[in-house]
């Protein structure tokens, strides 16, 4: 069984990756390949969907670091939904729940990316 | 308290491992074990696994530059109050940064690396790096949360 999996879907603009168990400095080159095949794309909105994430370390986080100026920079972003405490713990260690936004659950992730309607 | 002669002389329990990031996991869960064995909460447990998982990570990447044929020790001294672990292993001296890491910046500056340092000391209660005639050590403590 492999340790690390990763998958994605790209809906309406939208990308969401779902990354699966351990990700550390071993597997962390899957991950960094799913990242720049979204940019390459031109998927610049992320949404990390860590349903199924059990661990992270900082190989992981530091993908998640290199690309997000690159992302920014071209009106993206990456949001990070669904997490366990675990690793959102491992995220906050660092800092990072002060930079990117942490979300509870998928579809409101989504729902940040897409344009806030005007009020007449 | 960073005072580390309150661990027994003598390591309760070593292993020594390949440089190779296919055996970051096993440490992992090795470590777990151990603290969880010595009556570390299971939350700690988990934080002080990750720590001993970037400490290894830092040895393959920096100081073997992946070099599979070399050797890393790990040892594991534990008394009532706490943890201590060594990484004894040899090649580049690690580069030991005593700031604050500065995330903003590091997102200007595009970095990946950097992190693994920052999480370490953030979970432990001291992490110290020396090298004496070539030979590397890590040491870093942990100690029970007093009841």
């Amino acid at each position: 069984m492999r340790n690390f999996q990763i998958r994605a879907k790209v809906a309406n603009g939208i990308a969401v990756l779902y990354p699966k168990g351990h990700l550390d400095a071993h597997n962390v080159a899957r991950f960094e390949k799913e990242i720049v095949r979204l940019i390459r794309e031109n998927n610049f909105k992320i949404v990390i969907n860590g349903r199924e994430l059990n661990y992270i370390t900082s190989a992981g986080m530091g993908i998640i670091m290199g690309y997000i100026d690159e992302i920014r920079e071209r009106g993206g972003d990456i949001k990070l939904c669904d997490l366990n405490q675990r690793v959102y713990e491992t995220f906050d260690l660092v800092g990072f729940t002060k930079i990117y936004d942490f979300i509870h659950d998928e579809e409101t992730a989504i729902d940040k990316f897409k344009p806030v309607s005007r009020k007449a | 308290m960073t005072n580390s002669n309150q661990f027994p002389e003598k390591p309760d329990f070593a292993i020594t491992i390949s440089s190779q990031t296919q055996l970051l996991r096993m440490v992992v869960e090795l470590t777990r074990h151990i603290t969880v064995l010595f009556h570390f909460p299971a939350t700690d447990s988990q934080k002080i696994s990750l720590a001993i998982d970037e400490a290894v990570t830092n040895v393959i990447k920096h100081s073997y530059r992946n070099d599979e044929k070399k050797q890393i020790t790990i040892e594991y001294y534990l008394s009532s109050r706490g943890i201590k672990i060594k990484l004894i292993f040899t090649g580049i001296p690690p580069r030991t940064i005593s700031e604050e890491i500065n995330i903003k910046k590091m997102i200007k500056n595009k970095r990946k690396g950097g992190l693994g340092v920052q999480l370490m000391k953030r979970i432990m209660d001291s992490v110290e790096y020396k090298t004496v005639n070539g030979v590397n050590c890590c040491e870093m403590i942990k100690w029970q949360k007093a009841n």
